[in-house]
């Protein structure tokens, strides 16, 4: 089963200076920043999925890639640009949930080839729309036409992408995009795209379906697969269920969701081969909204809350080499917490998980490259630096459990 | 009791007219201990308490970083505003032939270190952001020097406050030019700008560059290509381009002789290919122009970004750089872009939108012409 990680342009710096918090000032973003194939041993997937949209910008704003940097992208190709080792593989895609809203998807077909073409992808997928619904038993006649003419939409850009391909005699694979709102319409794209001639078919629009349902879709698509032909799971991770993708025909999958837990789920933000822990919150005073806010109006001394902070941090930097115990950290956090919850008190506490994840330690144990070098750092809720590397660090966890699986 | 004491510190009382101000050297360590940083807040009854922003923390990272580096110095006096429970006392022997504007002496402060911010006998007018930073910094003392004033009213210290922080930022020019020849700690965006500025400095200054005392700054008065162009093509290239390959990422450093060979090498043959647009201001040309010069920069960066210093000028970018001519307008005629669009020479414009316009242009050119070949 192959991972492939989605680019949101998400880099740490590696001469980020953890103790004053600070980065060099003469950093080049990208470019001496680095990606977590670079940083985190092993290497955490087996390729890269780059969305057109995020590279260009869409209808909803411009994209995350800054001008000289998208033409560098361009100049360079994939490979040269994310700095790819050989083993690993690139796969281009529109970013079909950009362009959601609109009535027609706003690329053709010519202008996506020319992107995969210029960027030296080694596989494309053909311009999809999203139909955002599931009915299982619904025909066409039963559901909104919206879904019915999304579904053709798909379809037909990817017979046109596929004849622009063998027309240009081009390098990159092409990869059909299916849509549906059914097991039946699912199996139905899938076979169109069998006979216009794809081997390599994505499942789109899958992200919101429950795992029952995906497996009821691929129930449905893995008779009519023929032998050479491989399904793409777009945007789906779903571990537990992988072996039973994987015996209808999935060979791989891409997602974001291990690596965005580290800084946006509530709670399980530090992943482990079974389970999942909560960071530990330690905001910067001048990077968190309320508290700045708080000291603005005099309702906070802004000398305490930097008191406090700086004790937190000392606090669990300490525990970590067992100068102190784990009672005098809890205080540390509690008196912070305590500042930065103050003017909002419906804001529960974390303690209690803190007290869990610092028990555990269970970047004492990980063999990721992340956790040996940071120790502590890596789970304290704190900034893109530390965050991203969590996040890095639980692509790990989801590599090792993918490996397990494969054998 | 040990938090109470007096600090006596040597004084001058200088008078301003009807005002006294006393000039002193203290401890910085010691300066929060009777001078309470006041920050502007409103109180229930709105009204306007204090006059200072909360301490931008970044910036006084900078400053300590600084205060810890070798040979640190704060000339700039910090300014502070007294209450009426401090004293000056004069020597008892002041020589009779001295000036009479300038007293030596002594100045009392009773110091409690146990009294709340608002009851502290100074208050810091101006140097809050160092003061921080003195005290903040992993140093056992830094003496500092205070200029204090006795203050009517809290009014009469916030217009100090606005008065001592309303000076005007140095000229950008003069920055560009004195920073490649500065040593230790700067702000971070000086240091940022430091290589940029250097190696636009050696392009002005060196006779084999083709930028050769052209770019206007402050010793090379003629120059007429706006130092603001040069700087932005240099910092482009050397952080997403051609310029990229020489610099050290572990430290920020670069190898700058190789750079300098490498714009050289470039510009070098624009100026060959383009001698007459060259030598023309940029009202008169617009390759000397911020929209040129940055434009050529980008196509700097394409033909050469994993070509070395010493193989930049060559016979093929000489011929890809004449490709261009019947494709330009520099000095007059119309620019006919791709799209159909056509432009007045001089209608470009040093914006982001005409530098792109104008970088793809020339970079279609380009492409043509390797694909044909
Ligand atoms: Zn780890």
């Amino acid at each position: 089963m192959k991972f492939y990680f989605p680019d949101s342009q998400d880099l740490v710096s590696p001469t980020y200076d953890f103790i004053n918090d600070e980065y060099l000032p003469t950093r080049v973003r990208q470019r001496d920043d680095v990606y977590a194939h670079e940083v985190a041993k092993p290497s955490p997937y087996d390729g890269i999925l780059v969305s057109k949209a995020i590279v260009d910008g869409s209808m909803k704003g411009s994209g995350k890639y800054a001008a000289p940097q998208r033409a560098r992208l361009y100049r360079l190709g994939v490979r040269k640009f994310f700095r790819l080792p050989e083993s690993m593989s690139s796969l281009g895609d529109c970013g079909a949930f950009n362009y959601v809203d609109e009535e027609h998807p706003p690329y053709t077909v010519d202008e996506v080839l020319d992107f995969y073409e210029e960027c030296d992808f080694d596989a494309g997928v053909s311009i999809d729309h999203v139909i955002f619904g599931y009915m299982p038993g619904a025909g066409e006649s039963d559901v909104d036409d919206a879904w019915v003419k999304r579904r053709h939409i798909s379809l037909e850009l990817a017979e046109k992408f596929y004849a622009a391909v063998q027309e240009r005699d081009s390098a990159v694979e092409p990869v059909g995009a299916a849509q549906g709102w059914s097991p039946a319409s699912y199996a139905d794209s899938v076979a169109r795209l069998q006979n216009i001639g794809y081997r390599r078919i994505a499942l789109g629009g899958m992200v919101p379906l429950k795992t029952h349902e995906i497996l009821a879709c691929l129930e449905e698509i893995s008779p009519l697969l023929l032998p050479d032909t491989q399904l793409h799971l777009l945007g789906i991770t779903r571990v537990d269920s992988m072996e039973r993708f994987a015996d209808h025909g999935v060979t791989s999958f891409d997602s974001t969701s291990a690596f965005r837990q580290a800084f946006m789920d509530d709670r399980n933000n530090y992943h482990t081969a079974d389970g999942a822990y909560t960071a530990v919150r330690v905001p910067q005073v001048d990077g968190n909204p309320a508290l700045k806010r708080a000291i603005l109006s005099g309702a906070v001394s802004q000398r305490d809350a930097i008191a406090a902070e700086r004790n937190c941090l000392a606090a669990l930097r300490d525990y970590d080499k067992d100068n102190v115990d784990l009672d005098e950290v809890m205080a540390a956090l509690a008196v912070y917490e305590t500042l930065v919850l103050g003017s909002t008190p419906t804001k529960k506490s974390y303690l209690a998980h803190y007290r869990r994840t610092l028990e555990a330690r269970p970047w004492k144990s990980c063999p990721c490259a992340l956790c040996k070098e940071h120790g502590i750092e890596i789970a304290i809720f704190r900034g893109t630096e530390r965050n991203k590397r969590r996040g890095f660090h639980n692509l790990t966890v989801l590599e090792a459990k993918m490996r397990t699986l494969a054998t | 009791m040990a938090d109470r004491y007096t600090l006596r510190l040597p004084a001058l009382e200088v008078r301003q007219g009807r005002r006294r101000i006393y000039c002193f050297a203290v401890d910085g360590k010691k300066l929060h201990s009777f001078a309470a940083v006041s920050r502007i807040r409103r109180d229930d009854g709105e009204q306007l308490h204090g006059y200072q922003r909360p301490e931008v923390l970044s910036h006084i990272r900078g400053i300590r970083k600084y205060l810890e580096s070798d040979g640190a110095m704060l000339p700039n006096a910090i300014v502070v505003a007294f209450n009426d429970r401090i004293e000056f006392v004069p020597s008892l022997m002041i020589p009779t032939d001295t000036v009479d504007y300038s007293v030596p002496g002594e100045l009392v402060i009773e110091v409690d270190e146990s009294l709340s911010e608002a009851e502290k006998p100074a208050w810091l007018v101006d140097g809050q952001q160092r003061s921080a930073a003195i005290r903040d910094a992993d140093l056992a003392e830094f003496p500092v020097a205070v200029v204090g004033f006795k203050a009517d009213s809290e009014e009469e210290q916030r217009s100090q406050f606005i008065l001592v922080n309303s000076t005007k930022a140095l000229p950008k020019g003069l920055i560009h030019e004195l920073l490649p020849d500065t040593t230790g700690q700067l702000p971070d965006s000086y240091v940022r700008r430091r290589l940029p500025a250097q190696l636009m400095t050696r392009l002005n200054g060196s006779r084999r560059s083709p930028f050769y005392r052209i770019i206007a700054s402050p010793t090379a008065p003629n120059g007429y290509i706006k130092d603001n162009s040069v700087l932005k093509m240099v910092e482009h290239s050397l952080f997403e381009g051609a310029l990229y390959q020489y610099r050290n990422p572990v430290d920020g450093s670069g190898d700058v002789e190789r750079m300098l060979t490498h714009l050289i090498g470039f510009w070098s043959v624009v100026r060959e290919v383009f001698p007459e647009e060259w030598s023309k201001p940029p009202r008169n040309s617009r390759l000397t122009h911020g929209v040129g010069i940055q434009s050529l920069g980008f196509v700097m960066d394409t033909l050469t970004e994993d070509v070395p210093a010493e193989g930049v000028k060559t016979v093929e970018l000489k011929e890809a750089l004449e490709s261009l001519k019947p494709h330009v307008a520099w000095t007059s005629g119309t620019w006919k872009f791709s799209d159909g669009e056509e432009r007045r020479w001089n209608n470009l414009q040093n914006t982001p939108n005409d530098v792109r316009q104008l970088t793809s242009h020339l970079l279609k050119v380009l492409r043509k012409r390797s694909r044909r070949r």
